[in-house]
């Protein structure tokens, strides 16, 4: 019995020592980990793939390449940040950043932002609010993805409507469309939980003025007058003219795609990828298939950048030096135009000269590089911060709309409840 | 020199044969649960440690609009689903129990749903309702009972009713299959002396087959109550809880506070919240079959 009790903890020993440390042990040396964004772009996720694995070799490391989609990469990464098994190289959301340097978790990358801008030339002034906090970068800007306002200039033309260029011509123009009988639910602005719904939402809200924080990201609340009069927009469609369908509420991610590519809604908001999808497929709608830049409010242009992808290295991994060297090289200038330009114009630089690059020089490439430059991080006009992220990922603002439409609550109410969780979350996750 | 005496041995060896069972059910079941109600008690951020705040969280929840909304669609989608499941999954057993050809044939086909991964369900119905181009709406507006699409995912009322239905079309077999299982443990003299009493159907029904099944029937219950309480996927993907809050459930509702906002500890006491249904349910269930069989 004792010689086997003894066996028993020998064997425990030994288990203990072999695996335990390698549970815990990040990458070795000559191994990378990176994890990556699955975007609608497949061509393009093979350029970077391959461009990462090309730089991987060069360098005599190993790299594992990991994917997410939108949906799932908030569960991947809160599982990693918990059981600090973040990767070595991470590409994280516009909110990202903010989110996991506010945790200590990232590494200074200044470095590699650095030498990325001696390739690509300055980095946006408006992408620098997602990832520089205390005067540092904690991430390299790789593109953003803009959403741009899609219409149907056939349709426009059959109502003698011009393209419309502030919130309420998209109103006024949706409403003719209804009136003349073409469609029923013309405007397919969804105020739903994704990103086709906050990202709209804060560019509407900030188009009215009522933003929720000043320029240093400190809480101030929606201003009422301004949050009322953006409201106006969206119960004329949803609840006096019509011209939304309840449905829009609850599409997906990829819903407001799919009715514009089916003709049954003449506006959307989205990002380039129904232009990949027409152009891919030779889609018939593809001749009567148009963009433009977001529209304007009586307090300006004010867009929502929140589709931005970054790279980041995580403190979690052991190969940080190698990690930043991978990053500084699928940034450089030969790749990265590789990927850009292989992306069907959905991956948007943030850095001034791939933007000149002639594959911008055509209408709709002039419109989405104009969407980027003039678009603003999550938590305008501050920088992004924990809390402003929570703001939009626990969908405050597209819930405020809601409860006006749906649940027939006063607008004044609605500004109010939305305020006061804001409120909550910033006395929580007070701005540094 | 051997110092345990047989029983010694035999009872340690008791111990080592059920330890590999006590370890899992100990590390896959108690741990996560306890850990979940500890969770529950403290303000947990992700990437933070918790701080043990007693019941502020589920005072929070309290407090909040959102969460009474969120508990009243949970209760409506659950007790809404189960009691369409059970009239079904009956109905589904009373006739296959009486058919004698192709029985098995169509007992295969009526369990289909119950096979297909909930995903795909909730994909096809979500098409079969979508406004424009559901299968639903073509046919209602070929056939000229609409004249324009009904909004199945976008009024209030039917999201709720749509996201029922889905789940009602997944989960009916179980019901079914587990109800027919139990009829045909009874005992044919009963119905034939029934018979000779002049019962009719119903009588046989009502007298013979919902007392001899009824364990089986609270137990089924029971199962799918817990499973449709925590169902996830089905509203996920028809609606992501919308229009508004209108389908947002328990298990969506700690999603977004948990993993989009990253909030653990109220996550967890939002998870929490039906446990004590959850748990006198059980506790019912449980009392009420040691009492039949005793």
């Amino acid at each position: 019995m004792r010689t086997l009790a003894t066996k028993l903890v020998v064997l425990i020993a030994l288990v203990a020592v072999v695996f335990v440390p390698a549970l815990e042990r990040p990458a070795a040396a000559g191994k990378l980990s990176l994890w990556r964004l699955k975007t609608y772009i497949p061509p393009a996720d093979k350029i970077l793939d391959t461009n990462a694995q090309e730089c991987a070799k060069k360098a005599g490391l190993e790299l594992a390449v990991q994917t997410y989609t939108f949906d799932d990469m908030w569960t991947k990464f809160t599982a990693a940040i918990e059981s600090k098994t973040l990767p070595d190289i991470a590409e994280l959301d516009a909110v990202g950043p903010a989110r996991l340097a506010n945790l200590g978790r990232l590494a200074d990358v200044s470095d590699v932002v650095a030498a990325a801008t001696k390739e690509l030339g300055p980095i946006l002034p408006n992408a620098d609010g997602a990832v520089k906090f205390g005067g540092k970068y904690y991430a390299v800007p790789h593109y953003a993805i803009p959403l741009v306002l899609f219409y149907r200039p056939d349709i426009l033309a059959k109502v003698g409507a011009e393209p419309p260029d502030t919130w309420e011509d998209i109103q006024n123009v949706s409403e003719k469309v209804k009136k003349a009988g073409v469609q029923d639910f013309p405007n397919g602005f969804p105020w739903n939980r994704t990103g086709d719904g906050y990202d709209p939402a804060m560019s509407l809200l900030w188009s009215y003025g009522a933003a929720w924080v000043d320029k240093s990201g400190k809480f101030t609340g929606i201003p009422k007058a301004a949050g009322l009069e953006a409201l106006k927009v969206v119960t004329r469609a949803y609840l006096a003219d019509k011209t939304s369908a309840f449905d829009y509420l609850s599409w997906s991610g990829a819903t407001n795609n799919e009715a514009f590519m089916a003709g049954k809604i003449t506006f959307t908001p989205n990002g380039p990828s129904i232009l990949f999808q027409e152009e891919s497929t030779q889609h018939p709608l593809l001749k009567d298939t148009a963009i433009k830049v977001m529209p304007k409010g009586p307090a300006g242009r004010n867009l929502a950048l929140t589709f931005v992808m970054n790279w980041a290295v995580p403190t979690d991994g052991k190969s940080q030096k190698e990690a930043k060297a991978l990053i500084g090289c699928v940034m450089a200038r030969e790749n990265f135009v590789k990927y850009m330009t292989g992306s069907f114009r959905q991956m948007v630089p943030l850095f001034a000269k791939p933007l000149d690059d002639p594959y911008w020089n055509t209408p709709s490439g002039k419109i989405i590089v104009d969407t980027v430059k003039q678009g603003h991080p999550v938590g305008w006009p501050g920088p992004t911060t924990p809390a402003a992220a929570e703001v939009v990922s626990g969908n405050v603002l597209t819930d405020m709309i809601t409860r006006v439409i749906v649940d027939k609550v006063a607008p004044e109410a609605a500004i109010d409840e939305a305020n006061k969780r804001i409120k909550e979350i910033y006395d929580r996750l007070p701005v540094k | 020199m051997n110092v345990l005496t047989d029983r010694q041995r035999e009872r340690l060896l008791g111990y080592a044969l059920i330890a590999p069972v006590a370890i899992f059910l100990g590390g896959l079941v108690a741990y996560p649960f306890v850990s979940a109600i500890y969770l529950s008690l403290t303000e947990k951020i992700v990437g933070y440690p918790a701080h043990f705040v007693g019941l502020k969280n589920y005072g929070a929840l309290l407090e909040s609009g959102r969460f009474r909304i969120v508990a009243w669609n949970s209760a409506a989608f659950t007790v809404g689903s189960i009691v369409v499941k059970l009239v079904i999954g009956m109905t589904m057993a009373l006739a296959l129990h009486n058919v004698v050809r192709g029985n098995q044939f169509i007992r295969g086909i009526l369990l289909l749903p119950w096979v297909i991964p909930t995903v795909v369900i909730a994909l096809t119905w979500k098409w079969l309702m979508d406004l424009f181009r559901g299968l639903i709406n073509v046919a209602l507006i070929d056939v000229g009972a609409v004249r324009s699409g009904v909004h199945w995912l976008g009024d209030p009322t039917l999201a709720m009713a749509s996201v029922i239905t889905a789940n009602v079309w997944r989960g009916f077999p179980f019901f079914g299959v587990s109800f027919l299982a139990a009829m045909q443990t009874v005992p044919q003299e009963l119905y034939d002396a029934a018979a000779v009493d002049g019962a009719g159907s119903w009588e046989k029904f009502w007298r013979i087959t919902l007392p001899s099944i009824k364990g089986v029937v609270a137990v089924v219950t029971l199962l799918s109550t817990i499973v449709t309480l925590n169902d996830f996927n089905i509203v996920y993907i028809m609606t992501r809880g919308g229009p508004g809050a209108a389908t947002h459930i328990f298990a969506t509702y700690s999603y977004e506070l948990g993993i989009m906002s990253q909030r653990w500890g109220l996550a967890m006491a939002a998870s929490m919240a039906s446990l004590p249904l959850v748990a006198l349910l059980i506790v019912g269930v449980v009392r009420y079959l040691h009492r039949e069989e005793a």
